[in-house]
């Protein structure tokens, strides 16, 4: 065998990683990211059909492996060049924005399933085939392997910086075509050379010329470009997303705007990030003594007091710092951890808002806002958290998004932030069945019933437009002057107050009639004691979310859902909660089609015979354990580096490089059931001491530098990882001893498991949170013991 | 050309045995999805009744015209679901002898049915290819009372002003301040707020005097979130 064999599998996983992250923001762009996931997992089922076809046909891939093996890796090349082409098909007549509409869409779906499979099975083909034939080297080639996926992720990080996503997929295809004449047969070379030639040629035409992006028509960009005048004026691409700067004479922003307001509706350049809507940037200048938000409820707390220091978290676009600004802020410190739009706000759009974000009075912070209010010890007057637009409104397409900054652990940390009569606002879109501004407002109370005990209903305040509520939970009592301001604002404004502690039943819908008076009914029974008998009755989650179960804007209670069917109507409920639908339907859909292409191999291999029971157990358990603890990992770093990109590239390469050093290092041990004991136990080892020790130990040290946090994190990720890297490798070799018919079924196995613990990690983290993922993490590892104590 | 293609539209329609089909579908779709769900405005189930939908929607859909649900018209654009129509049309309260001034024309749909009731209808579309069809159409169908403009809706049609009905179709996060400028004296406004392009609430806005008041009336996304207790 060849050397070039390790440099043609880490090319070919490099590139399967690398396409992956590319297809997640191609797709993400087309359509959307919930979408873009579905569509992901049902793909990654590749690996698991290639080992159930090399279960069926072993014999004659392995036959053929000097050429099968090429070709797969070149007809892997070619499907990711061509993928863009097969999209602007598949894109032309299908949009998932009409799927529970009109189901004339499942067509589509099932085709761009296809699609999207294809390269996937063949990347999987060639690897396993690789696997069952080289068994002996199977330690270093799941090195390469591993070594390859995190180098490939790496790599994306860069990439993603210097091509367009249109580019991205053939530029990639050039890794696995290279991996496969690599590894060609120098006599067949010659034979091969037109196809071979053919095979660059097409994804070099394609990088340089790619097919326009076929985007869907509903989404917010497309349809801020049919308006007259709009024109793309800034594009970047970066592994933030894809951002485009719109500007339009008819697009203008003013949510919630009061009925009294008789100015104009300013224009704006908006942002848009994977062509979704991120922010305005509305005109400012120096001289302004006004803003529109003083004609919307936001304007809420600078009716009480004239704040000295004020943080902004997730400031966006920046609109919240001019509106402060406005207001005479002297001290603004505003967070948000999208780099780009932060850098086209401080440069390119820096005329719009008058340099703004130069001003001695602003100190941007590009960091997640969790991760700097956990640095930060600084003591503020106000403390403003984004509109809703982020977390409300949305048809629970953010469902499964984490939101650390709305967890209750989150506001207490805010809470801390407060200087003495310091207070904490936040506005949202009022929705209908009330679940995000109920949420919302039983974080607040709860933050404040664990951090005095005075009561809570002389501390918060409420206002309602026509469109959205705002509220504030002051660290102070409310005065009667205070209260009476807020009335005052709201009847000029045309305002009604929804909360104040002298609140009275008929001031609460003179100017604004909801559809029935159960909102003030419920917003009564969160204040008072006896809550926790109010969300359980409640048809949604509205119980404040936890940095263990950080979905705020998750409300669908399962056990609820057919009662939601009646109330509701079938085609209206999935819009209730899509993104939570999308994952179960993920799962269903991935789980039924794993456990088919899992049983169709026993057809050919038979139902009886030695090692099967360990094949499953084993294979089953790793490949659940290692993606649940990935999955915990990512999550808990984001928070720790303040930056998802970043957080999932350090921890996503660093778990897969340790493993392959492990997988390396197995060569050298036996399949014997000492070795392999000794290492699960290990493994599961470090698991139990993550659950105990990793999050407080990430918050002791989330102050240090960058590059100490970097090496920490590795020191804490690589013992775990590298005896993790073990078991795949000895399973197989295990397994080649005792029945080698078995070996591809268990690389089909592995496959499905991979990918079906994906979308069940999130189900369970939603329903039980990420404690649960780790400690099925554990037992699943323990499941792999349990297959090596049986005798086999 | 455009003119060319909606006669053979029209003339492809005037068959006798697709046109009863159509009718067929028409009177199931006012009794199904309109009247069995409340709608009880005279004028506006006429009006329903009366307006060939199916003309409305592009050729290769004209199959779901009749559906319960909204059908894809291009440029991100739907012609609503007939029972959000019929509702919206309800809610405005239209006379003969009105003046509507609507935002948002679409396939012209919501023109056509409130042009059936009443005196004027001031449409105004800002997607220009949208517009053109639109105007196309309704003039080949003869309603002379209704005027298609293309432009930017927000600043409503001050030469006609005050009108009393406004139906805005698009969906924006604020009212436009001019559109409640332009509105009579006890006028009434129809209109989805919130974020564009999610969900939204659909809006009545009284005029009486100097006061303004607001009743949010349903969630909608497509069909709306109406609730069965």
């Amino acid at each position: 065998m060849s050397k070039r064999i390790y440099l043609s599998v880490g090319l070919l996983s490099a590139s399967i990683i690398a396409f992956q992250l590319t297809l997640m923001q191609l797709l993400s762009i087309i359509q959307w990211s919930h979408f873009a996931y579905m569509v992901i997992s049902v793909a990654l089922l590749g690996f698991g059909a290639s080992g159930t076809l090399l279960a069926l046909a072993r014999n004659w891939f392995v036959r053929n492996i000097e050429i099968s093996l090429p070709v797969l890796m070149i007809l892997a090349g070619i499907s990711m060049s061509l993928i863009m082409l097969v999209s602007s098909t598949v894109f032309g007549s299908f949009d998932s924005y009409l799927l529970f509409v009109d189901r004339s869409q499942i067509v589509g779906l099932v085709v761009a399933y296809f699609a999207f499979f294809v390269p996937f099975f063949f990347g999987a083909l060639a690897l396993g085939l690789m696997y069952i034939h080289y068994i002996e080297k199977i330690g270093p080639l799941y090195f390469a392997d591993l070594l390859g996926s995190g180098i490939g992720g790496l790599i994306m990080l860069l990439m993603f910086w210097l091509f367009y996503p249109a580019q991205l997929p053939s530029a990639i295809a050039f890794f696995p075509v290279i991996a496969g004449i690599l590894i060609l047969p120098i006599r067949l070379r010659l034979k091969f050379i037109a196809p071979a030639i053919a095979a660059f040629i097409l994804p070099g035409i394609l990088v340089f010329s790619p097919p326009a992006l076929p985007v869907s028509e509903f989404k917010s960009l497309s349809r801020a470009m049919n308006l007259p005048g709009a024109r793309i004026v800034i594009e970047r691409s970066s592994p933030y997303g894809q951002i485009d700067v719109v500007r339009s004479p008819a697009l203008r922003y003013a949510p919630g705007l009061s009925l009294t307001y008789q100015g104009t509706v300013p224009v704006r350049d908006v942002i848009f990030s994977n062509g979704n809507w991120f922010g305005p940037v509305v005109e400012w200048t120096r001289t302004d003594t006004s803003h529109f938000l003083d004609y919307t409820t936001n304007a809420l707390p600078y009716q009480i007091i004239r704040p000295s220091n004020v943080l902004l978290l997730d400031s966006g676009t920046g609109l919240f710092a001019a509106h402060a600004l406005t207001r005479g802020v002297g001290n603004i410190t505003a967070v948000e951890q999208n780099r780009i739009a932060t850098g086209l706000l401080k440069n390119e759009l820096a005329g719009m808002i008058d340099s703004m974000y130069h001003l001695p009075a602003i100190n941007p912070v590009n960091l997640h806002s969790r991760s700097y209010l956990l640095k930060d010890d600084n003591l503020y007057d106000l403390i403003i958290l984004p509109t809703s637009e982020s977390f409300g409104g949305t048809s629970g397409i953010n469902a499964l998004e984490e939101q650390y900054i709305l967890t209750r652990e989150a506001l207490d940390e805010m809470w801390n932030r407060l200087s003495d009569d310091g207070m904490i606002a936040v506005t949202a879109w009022m929705d209908y069945p009330a679940r995000n501004t109920l949420k919302l407002l039983a974080t607040l109370v709860e933050t404040h019933e664990a951090n005095s005990d005075l009561p809570v209903e002389n501390h918060l305040a409420a206002i309602r437009g026509w469109g959205t509520i705002s509220f504030i939970l002051k660290r102070s009592p409310l005065t009667l002057p205070e209260t009476q301001a807020i009335r005052n604002f709201c009847n000029t404004m045309y305002f009604d107050p929804a909360l104040l502690p002298d609140i009275t039943p008929g001031e609460r819908s003179v100017y604004n009639q909801l559809q029935d008076d159960e909102f003030f009914e419920y917003i009564d029974r969160i204040m008072a004691r006896g809550r926790e008998d109010f969300y359980r009755e409640y048809d949604f989650n509205i119980k404040p979310s936890t940095d263990n179960i950080p979905y705020f804007s998750q409300f669908l209670k399962l056990g609820r859902y057919d009662k939601m069917q009646d109330m509701f109507g079938q085609s209206t409920v999935p819009f209730l909660e899509i993104g939570y639908l999308v994952v179960l339907l993920t799962f269903l859909q991935i789980t039924a089609a794993a456990v088919i292409l899992i049983l169709l191999p026993l057809l050919v291999i038979g139902w009886k015979g030695s090692g099967k029971l360990y094949t499953v157990l084993h294979f089953s358990g790793i490949g659940l354990g290692f993606m649940f603890l990935e999955i915990t990992l990512i999550q808990q770093f984001i928070l720790y580096f303040g930056n998802p990109i970043y957080a999932a590239a350090a921890v996503l390469s660093g778990m897969l490089i340790c493993s392959g050093a492990g997988s390396l290092a197995s060569s050298r041990l036996s399949t014997e059931k000492g070795d392999v004991v000794k290492i699960l136990t290990l493994v599961i080892f470090f698991i139990i001491l993550y659950i105990i020790l990793l999050v407080p130990l990430l918050r002791i040290t989330i102050n240090f530098p960058l590059l100490v946090k970097i090496f920490f994190s590795i020191l804490f990720i690589s013992p775990a990882a590298y005896f993790m890297g073990m078991p795949f490798p000895l399973g197989l070799r295990k397994l080649s001893g005792i029945n080698p018919t078995l070996t591809p079924w268990a690389w089909g196995i592995n496959g499905c498991l991979s990918v079906i613990s994906t979308a069940l990690a999130t189900i369970i983290a939603v329903e039980a949170g990420y404690l649960w993922v780790m400690v099925i993490a554990a037992m699943s590892y323990g499941l792999t013991l349990v297959a090596n104590l049986i005798k086999t | 050309m455009k003119a060319l293609l909606i006669f053979l539209l029209l003339a492809l329609n005037m068959h006798p045995a697709v046109a009863q089909n159509y009718d067929r579908m028409r009177e199931n779709m006012v009794r199904r999805q309109i009247r069995n769900r409340g709608i009880d405005h005279k004028p506006t189930l006429e009006a329903m009744l009366s307006v060939e939908r199916h003309l409305f929607v592009p050729a290769g859909q004209q199959a779901r015209a009749y559906d319960d649900g909204p059908v894809p018209i291009g440029y991100g654009q739907t012609i609503s679901q007939p029972y959000i129509v019929a509702y919206m049309t309800q809610l405005a309260d239209p006379k003969p002898g009105d003046r509507v001034l609507e935002i948002g024309a679409g396939s012209g749909y919501q023109a056509a049915v409130l042009g059936e009731i009443v005196e004027q209808v001031y449409t105004i579309e800002i997607i220009p290819e949208l517009a053109a069809r639109a105007r196309g159409l309704l003039r080949e169908l003869g309603y002379d009372n209704i005027e298609v403009l293309t432009g930017d809706g927000y600043y409503g049609l001050e030469k006609h002003a005050p009108y009393d009905a406004i139906v805005v179709t698009a969906a924006a996060e604020y009212i436009p301040p001019p559109l409640i400028a332009q509105l009579k004296d006890g006028g009434k406004m129809i209109i989805p707020v919130g974020s564009p392009f999610l969900v939204q609430t659909l809006m009545l806005i009284e005029k009486k005097g100097e006061r303004i008041t607001t009743t949010n009336l349903m969630p909608v996304r497509f069909v709306p979130f109406t609730r069965r207790n």
